[in-house]
């Protein structure tokens, strides 16, 4: 899919959960985030944490100079979690 | 970064769960295609999203879950849409959070954000998303991957953001 | 199983690579689970039909004969997710 669009001329990036897929599939350019899987944009209500790591994407997208090239930003399973939580306590949720 | 710095996915070994499960049906990569770059600068550009994650337009057609080869077909869902017109139909993967904030998995509110923002040029008319159960690659490389190739660059997309589920 | 995989085993005539294919699609890649998913969509339907209620045999037979085998085989993989999920019981992540 990914490849099908770089060479129709579109640059791409993508995300992955699963580092090991990503090394077989070896997709043009990719961000690793070590999520859980189905939420690669992070935890619900979490719109900073989700903007971030879409403008990381966005950013490793303008940056890679490789094809292949594989960005870890610095971001956490445990630091999400733990950020969702108190969002969705501060908005009345459970 | 070095070898050493990368952090561990959550859940390991998917490789390796998904060629035994379903021998044949993921697809391996030798070589890298070679890399489009950007023509103009982001805040000019406009962005198409494409997923794997099952979401739809409320009412359009479900994607087929229960089919044992899977489902080959894609739909596009309208840039413009909001949570509450769009649903999740697909089996693979734990919704858990979806189902509080789509945009956890198909980040349509922050998308709207940031070309509202002037961040990125704009968002094409559509978005694309369809299933990952499918155990035909040739299929799914040869036809649903350039169908949606197609349909992206028709919609005057400069760049692409992918979300495989 | 990918396709090839499927289709060599057919050619072969590899029913046992062919039922733990389906239940492994049951399963979500468990095939234990996936056995268990098949006995409890049965279970299900028997459950509907205990007290002998009156049924639509003739959309039954109008079906039967009318639709075309892809049709009903497609159908057949529908009863099962479809039973499961009036079962209550609902082993998968996503939603149908």
């Amino acid at each position: 899919m990914q490849r099908a669009l770089e060479r129709k001329g579109i640059p791409t990036v993508s995300l992955t959960v699963a580092l090991d897929v990503t090394e077989h599939i070896k997709p043009p350019r990719s961000m690793f985030l070590p999520f859980m899987m189905g939420h690669h944009f992070g935890v619900p209500y979490h719109k900073e944490l989700q903007r971030e790591i879409i403008l990381e994407a966005l950013d490793h997208l303008v940056e890679a100079k490789e094809s292949g090239e594989v960005k870890f930003p610095p971001f956490t399973w445990a630091k999400a979690r733990k950020e969702g939580i108190a969002i969705k306590r501060s908005l009345g949720l459970k | 970064m070095t070898e050493t710095s990368k952090p561990n996915q959550l859940r390991l070994e998917v490789w390796n769960t998904v060629n035994e499960r379903y021998p044949g049906s993921m697809i391996s990569k030798e070589d890298f295609v070679p890399l489009s770059f950007l023509t103009k600068p982001l805040s000019e550009s406009k962005l198409s999203f494409v997923s794997t994650s099952g979401v739809q337009p409320v009412g359009t057609m479900p994607f087929d879950t229960v089919h044992p080869i899977g489902d080959y077909t894609y739909r596009e869902v309208p840039s413009n849409l909001k949570p509450h017109e769009l649903e999740i139909h697909q089996l693979k993967y734990p919704t858990v959070g979806a189902n509080q904030d789509i945009n956890v998995i198909f980040p349509i509110e922050r998308l709207q954000e940031l070309a509202q923002e002037g961040v990125i040029g704009g968002l094409t008319d559509n978005f694309y998303s369809f299933i990952g159960y499918n155990m035909d690659p040739d299929k799914l490389e040869q036809k649903l991957a350039e169908d949606i190739a197609d349909a992206v660059v028709k919609s005057g997309a400069d760049i692409a953001l992918l979300c495989p589920a | 199983m990918s396709l090839p995989y499927l289709k060599d085993a057919i050619k072969n005539g590899d029913n046992e690579k062919l039922i733990r294919y389906v239940r492994l699609h049951f399963g979500d890649g468990n095939e234990e689970a996936g056995s268990k998913e098949i006995n409890k969509s049965w279970i299900e339907a028997l459950k509907l039909l205990l007290d002998s209620p009156e049924t639509d045999r003739e959309f039954i037979f109008e079906t039967l004969e009318n639709k075309d085998p892809e049709t009903l085989a497609h159908l057949y993989f529908h009863l099962h997710f479809h039973l499961l999920k009036r079962s209550g019981e609902w082993i998968h992540d996503g939603n149908l």
